[in-house]
């Protein structure tokens, strides 16, 4: 057992009530065992973030500050991080 | 430049203490007591705003003093040539601030009851900690700085800020809060610069985006390109502020006088 942190920013942090959230994920466990770790906490926030049965389109997920695949494996100690397309404007 | 304040009883004693700690160019700022904001004794301002004294004899020794600058206005003057400033004075300005006795400023940075309690150490670090206060004037000076300015015969800008009406009928913008993947944004920014900085004829890339709450009309971002000529300078700005929309983790908030609204669920 070990744990990761999510970093979650914009409407994110607001759906989810919090900037922060520390979860537990098994030694083996994947982005996709942690993004569920993190739903089990944070209710409202799965409705926001996906689509159908995948994340949706315009969310981003980052593992340790690189883009990341929920399938990829996580280690003790990892920052996750989770936000909507970054801004733009013409 | 990095900015701190000192607000309350013996303050100024403290921010006399600190300075010859810091590394680098230090301007200190203090708050005069007269209204108009002259000094007894030094004769009237009418007519007059700004008010230079300059040594005659070169040696770059100078005093000033004038009527229509407030805070925010010097500490942009200072901005692009020092590298610190300590403010004295002026707990109500968003600038982290050291408290003492009762003072009770915007943004503390540490309090404590006098100026002896306090360790010099611990202003170092919150001097350090601060958000740097960079403005255009920053990022041209480091650029015209550089060991390669003397291949560069232009300098291109960018200037982001906070559009007020984006239309007539559109509801009038207030301010405009950024938040930014710390740490993250910084790794992009990097990246993108040292990109650029590999075309043929550019010398020098830096880019800033401000974070919190920008009021209308105020600054947000800032991209300099120092090159050999026009042509390559006005492309490397277009592509690192479109790069830098594209690939930087900073999020925006938007409130108008209507409604407040995150920026991306509108695009």
């Amino acid at each position: 057992m070990g744990t990761v942190t999510w970093r979650l920013f914009a409407d994110l942090a607001e759906v989810a009530e919090g900037r922060e959230h520390t979860v537990s994920v098994d030694p083996d466990g994947t982005v996709g065992d942690a993004i569920d770790a993190l739903l089990a906490e944070s209710t409202g926030l799965r409705e926001r973030i996906f689509d159908g049965d995948t994340i949706a389109d315009d969310v981003n997920l980052m593992r340790n500050g690189s883009p990341a695949d929920p399938t990829e494996s996580v280690a003790d100690g990892d920052e996750l991080a989770m936000f909507p397309p970054v801004t733009g404007g013409r | 430049m990095q900015v701190l304040g000192f607000a309350g009883p013996g303050a100024r004693t403290l921010c006399d203490r600190v300075a010859p700690h810091l590394d680098g160019r230090v301007a200190v700022v203090k708050r005069t007591d007269g209204v108009d904001g002259s000094q007894a004794g030094d004769g009237s301002l009418e007519g007059v705003a700004a008010a230079y004294r300059v040594g005659g004899d070169g040696d770059g020794a100078w005093s000033a003093r004038g009527s229509d600058r407030g805070l925010g206005d010097v500490l942009d003057d200072l901005a692009a040539t020092y590298d610190h400033a300590l403010v004295v004075g002026f707990p109500a300005a968003a600038v982290p601030t050291v408290a003492l006795g009762d003072a009770d400023p915007e943004q503390v940075a540490l309090s404590a009851e006098t100026a002896a309690d306090v360790d010099t150490e611990a202003i170092l670090d919150a001097v350090a900690d601060a958000a740097p206060h960079v403005t255009l004037d920053t990022l041209v000076e480091q650029v015209k700085a550089s060991p390669r300015a003397h291949r560069a015969g232009a300098i291109a800008t960018f200037t982001g800020r906070v559009r007020a009406k984006d239309g007539e009928e559109d509801p009038r913008t207030l301010e405009l809060t950024f938040e930014k993947y710390e740490g993250v944004a910084e790794d992009r920014f990097r990246t993108i610069e040292s990109d650029l900085m590999e075309r043929e004829g550019v010398e020098e890339v830096v880019m800033f985006h401000r974070t919190g709450t920008l009021g209308a009309g105020e600054d947000i971002v800032f991209v300099v390109v120092l090159a050999g000529h026009r042509e390559e300078a006005f492309e490397t700005v277009s592509d690192g502020i479109d790069r830098l929309k594209d690939e930087v983790p900073i999020f925006k908030r938007e409130t108008t006088v209507e409604e407040d609204f995150w920026v991306h669920d509108r695009e």
